[in-house]
């Protein structure tokens, strides 16, 4: 196994360093375009609620993402200092009029996160939150049929 | 960062940027209120969209809408018209081809 660090400010400006970082392991692991782009869109949604949510854009606590690169699949854990002992919840799964006319506008990055990635998981203890994400490399005819829905 | 094109009756809005994510997304959300009666984005240039651009990309559809225009999408990626369709963005702002831009009116 093989892992790489990095350790961020809660500013939204450092998600982008994040994001670059998941397409370049996405393209080492050996992942098609399309999946590398669904890792980095994942990656982006997390590091984004870590910073915003966990630690409430307090530049000065830092968000932790460990990617975990195994021969058959990525495993992403991005960490945070916040209260939060609970996994936030999906608020929107789509935008409709009904949520339009609601001002709801935003919300739409866990439903992303769970719709790019094979398995998501959360947990709280002293490390702080964790948020972990699995993306398996798939069989070309499972990539395929993902690619198809 | 965006670059409006007249086009007869039709606006076409050229994203100059690779990201549209919560950093970038703040410069599309002072855009609003400037759309015209048939707008038109292109997103030729745009490599990557998170859903903090997704909200405001909304927001300048929300606000087109309320002025009684329509918003297009256009040279939009493989991955992001799975991403719209996804969160249901393209039944707010459909994606069309370039060559259907000179049909619209």
């Amino acid at each position: 196994m093989t892992e790489v660090e990095m350790r961020i400010p809660s500013d939204l400006v450092f998600e982008r360093v994040v994001r670059a970082a998941a397409e370049e392991i996405g393209h080492q692991m050996g992942f098609p375009e399309e999946r590398v782009a669904d890792l980095t869109l994942a990656v982006s949604e997390a590091v984004t609620n870590a910073i915003e949510h966990g630690n409430r854009l307090q530049r000065e606590i830092c968000v932790g993402v460990i990617f975990s690169l195994e021969s058959d699949h990525l495993q992403v854990r991005v960490v945070d200092q916040g209260q939060e002992e609970q996994p936030l919840e999906i608020r929107c799964r789509g935008i409709t009029e009904e949520s339009i006319e609601r001002g709801e506008l935003r919300g739409l990055g866990l439903y992303l996160i769970h719709q790019l990635v094979d398995r998501v998981e959360f947990s709280s203890g002293e490390e702080g939150n964790i948020f972990t994400m699995w993306l398996h490399i798939a069989p070309r005819n499972e990539q395929a049929r993902r690619n198809e829905q | 960062m965006i670059q409006m094109e007249d086009r007869g009756n039709v606006a076409v809005v050229h994203i100059q940027t690779p990201s549209i994510d919560a950093v970038s997304a703040r410069e599309i959300e002072e855009f609003c209120g400037r759309s015209r009666k048939t707008t038109v984005l292109d997103f030729g240039e745009v490599a990557f969209i998170n859903s903090a651009g997704i909200s405001g990309l909304l927001k300048f559809i929300v606000a087109a809408r309320k002025r009684g225009h329509r918003v297009y999408a256009v040279n939009v990626s493989p991955h992001h018209r799975k991403i719209f369709k996804m969160v249901e963005l393209s039944r707010f702002m459909p994606v069309i081809e370039e060559q259907e831009v000179a049909q619209l009116t």
